[in-house]
C-alpha cells in the first residue's frame, strides 16, 4: 500500500505540483498545497467536501486520481506526502517524503510520533548501523529535516519523529 | 525550536527568565500606540546599480576569512539575489525567517548597499554599514558555506554568510541562553528573532521609516485587523509576525502555545464574505491562503509597516 501511494504520487506530481496530507487528528481535514511557478496555494477541506474536487479541477489537476490517492492515504493513516529537494555536489536531487501516524496507544502526555519514510530515486550510502550517509562525505550523516534516517532498503529510509513534515 | 527538550527545574528557570525578558524588552507598550520613527537617510539604490557593481567584479579570489565559501558560487548567489529578490531562501528547518524577511526588504530598498556590504564582508571578514559594524566570530566564518540539508540554501553561500552574520551580531532575549554558535545552532534559539529584535535590525539596516504594532505575546488590539493592514499596504510594505504553527501544521497536537514564530512579507490582501485572501512572501516564493477573519486575528501578533524615505537613486 505504501509503495502504491508513493507510485501514484510520483505519477501525478509532474502533471501539477501538489503536496497533500491530514492536519486533524481524526483524519477528516485535508490540507492541500498547490504549487505553481508564481504562487503556492494552501487550502483545507473536509475529506468529503465537494470543494476539494472542484479546486483540483480548477487547477487542471487529475481530480479523480488525486482523490483516490487521498482516500488511500486516509485508509492507512498516512499523514503527509510531498516532494523535497536536497543537494549533492551542488546538484539538485529530489526525494518523496511520506509520513504515517501509528495506531498504537501512546503514553499520556507524551508527544505524538510519526514514521517518516523517504523514497530516493537512486541507491544511497549507509554506515554499518544502517544510518543514511552524505554521498559527498561518507563519514557524515545525511539529515533530513534535522533527523537521522535509517535503511529499509537501498532507496527507502525511515525515521521516527515528532513532526509529520 | 527545541523547546520541548527542557525538563524540570531547568525548564522552570528558563521559562521564568524568558517571561521576565519578554515583559522587559518587547514592544508591548506600543500595542495601542504605534511609534513613528524617522531615520537620517542616504539615497537608496536601484537594481541596475547593483547589477553594474557586480558586473565589474570579474573574478573574486578565495577569502581566508571564509574557508568554506567558493568565490564563484558566492558571486553567482549574489547576482541571483539581485536579479530575483523573491528567491531569497532562509533554509529548511532553520530559525532564519526574520533575517530572510529583512533581506527581502533590503534587496528592494538598497540592492547596491546589500551587494557592496556582502562583498566587503567576504573580502575583509568584517564590514560596516549604516554605522553598524559586523565582525563575525571565528565559528561563523568556519561554518558559512558548509551548512547542509537546508534545501537551496546549501548552494547559496552568500546567504549562509549573511544570515549567520546577522544572527551572530544581533541578540535578543530569545538568544539569552545560547549566544555562541555551535554546529546546528541555525535551528535553535541561537538564531531566533523576537519582534523587537526584528524591528531593531530593520531600523538600523534599512532606509525606511517604520511603524510597529504588536508584541511577542500580545496581539495588536485593532477594530479591524483587515482594514488596518490593507490601508498600510496601500502606502508601504507590511511585515507580519505570525503564529505559523497553526498555519503550517506539522503535528496533531491540539493545544499549542499561542506565540508568534514566523515573519512574512504581506503582498496582497482582499476580503469577501468574511474570508480573507492573503498573498505573502516567505521562503523563496509567494503563497496564497484563505482564512476567516477570526483565524487571521488569531495568528497575527506583530505588524511592521515600512515606507520609503527616498525614491530610488537616479
Amino acid at each position: 500500500m505504501l509503495d502504491s501511494i508513493e507510485e501514484s504520487y510520483k505519477v501525478l506530481y509532474p502533471h501539477g505540483h501538489f503536496n497533500v496530507g491530514f492536519t486533524s487528528r481524526d483524519f477528516k481535514t485535508v490540507s492541500l498545497e498547490i504549487i505553481t511557478d508564481t504562487l503556492s496555494y494552501i487550502y483545507e477541506f473536509n475529506i468529503d467536501e465537494p470543494r476539494l474536487l472542484d479546486t483540483l479541477t480548477a487547477y487542471k489537476l487529475n481530480a479523480a486520481k488525486i482523490n483516490a490517492l487521498i482516500k488511500q492515504m486516509h485508509d492507512i493513516r498516512c499523514t503527509w506526502i510531498n516532494y523535497s529537494d536536497y543537494y549533492v555536489d551542488e546538484k539538485k536531487q529530489t526525494l518523496i517524503l511520506m509520513s504515517i501516524k501509528p495506531t498504537a496507544l501512546k503514553a499520556p502526555f507524551s508527544y505524538a510520533k510519526y514514521y517518516v519514510l523517504t523514497y530516493f530515486p537512486q541507491p544511497q550510502y549507509f554506515d554499518s548501523e544502517g544510518r543514511l550517509l552524505d554521498k559527498r562525505r561518507l563519514r557524515r550523516l545525511r539529515k533530513i529535516n534535522g533527523e537521522v534516517f535509517r535503511r529499509i532498503n537501498s532507496k527507502v529510509c525511515y525515521a521516527v519523529t515528532g513532526h509529520f513534515r | 525550536m527545541k523547546i520541548y527538550n527542557h525538563t524540570g527545574i531547568q525548564y522552570f528557570i528558563k521559562a521564568t527568565i524568558l517571561t521576565a525578558g519578554i515583559a522587559l524588552f518587547t514592544n508591548a507598550g506600543k500595542a495601542l500606540t504605534p511609534v513613528h520613527l524617522v531615520l537620517p537617510g542616504k539615497v537608496t539604490s536601484t537594481q541596475q546599480q547593483a547589477i553594474e557593481y557586480l558586473q565589474k567584479i570579474n573574478e573574486l579570489k578565495s577569502s581566508a576569512h571564509w574557508p568554506n565559501i567558493k568565490p564563484d558560487l558566492f558571486l553567482k548567489n549574489l547576482k541571483n539575489n539581485i536579479h530575483d529578490p523573491i528567491s531569497i531562501y532562509p533554509g529548511k528547518g532553520t530559525n532564519f525567517c526574520g533575517y530572510g524577511a529583512l533581506t527581502y526588504l533590503f534587496l528592494q530598498d538598497d540592492p547596491l548597499g546589500y551587494a557592496s556590504l556582502l562583498v566587503q564582508l567576504f573580502i575583509d571578514g568584517r564590514a560596516t554599514f549604516r554605522n553598524v559594524s559586523f565582525d563575525p566570530s571565528p565559528a561563523i566564518k568556519q561554518e558559512a558555506g558548509d551548512l547542509k540539508y537546508k534545501g537551496v540554501l546549501d548552494i547559496n553561500p552568500a546567504e549562509q554568510m549573511w544570515f549567520l552574520t546577522l544572527a551572530d551580531h544581533y541578540k535578543g532575549y530569545l538568544n539569552f541562553f545560547n549566544r555562541d554558535y555551535n554546529e546546528g545552532d541555525e535551528n535553535t534559539f541561537w538564531a531566533s528573532v523576537n519582534y523587537a529584535k526584528f524591528n531593531r535590525m530593520t531600523r538600523q539596516l534599512l532606509n525606511y521609516n517604520y511603524d510597529a504594532m504588536g508584541a511577542d505575546l500580545m496581539r495588536p488590539r485593532l477594530k479591524s485587523l483587515y482594514n488596518y493592514i490593507s490601508e498600510k499596504m496601500k502606502t508601504g510594505t507590511v511585515v507580519l509576525f505570525i503564529n505559523n504553527r497553526i498555519v503550517h501544521k506539522k503535528d496533531h497536537i491540539q493545544v499549542k502555545l499561542g506565540v508568534p514564530t514566523h515573519f512574512i512579507v504581506a503582498e496582497r490582501i482582499s476580503i469577501e464574505n468574511d474570508v480573507i485572501t492573503f498573498i505573502y512572501w516567505d521562503y523563496g516564493h509567494r503563497t496564497q491562503m484563505q482564512v476567516s477573519t477570526a483565524f487571521f486575528k488569531r495568528i497575527v501578533f506583530g505588524i511592521t509597516w515600512f515606507t520609503k524615505k527616498e525614491t530610488d537613486a537616479e
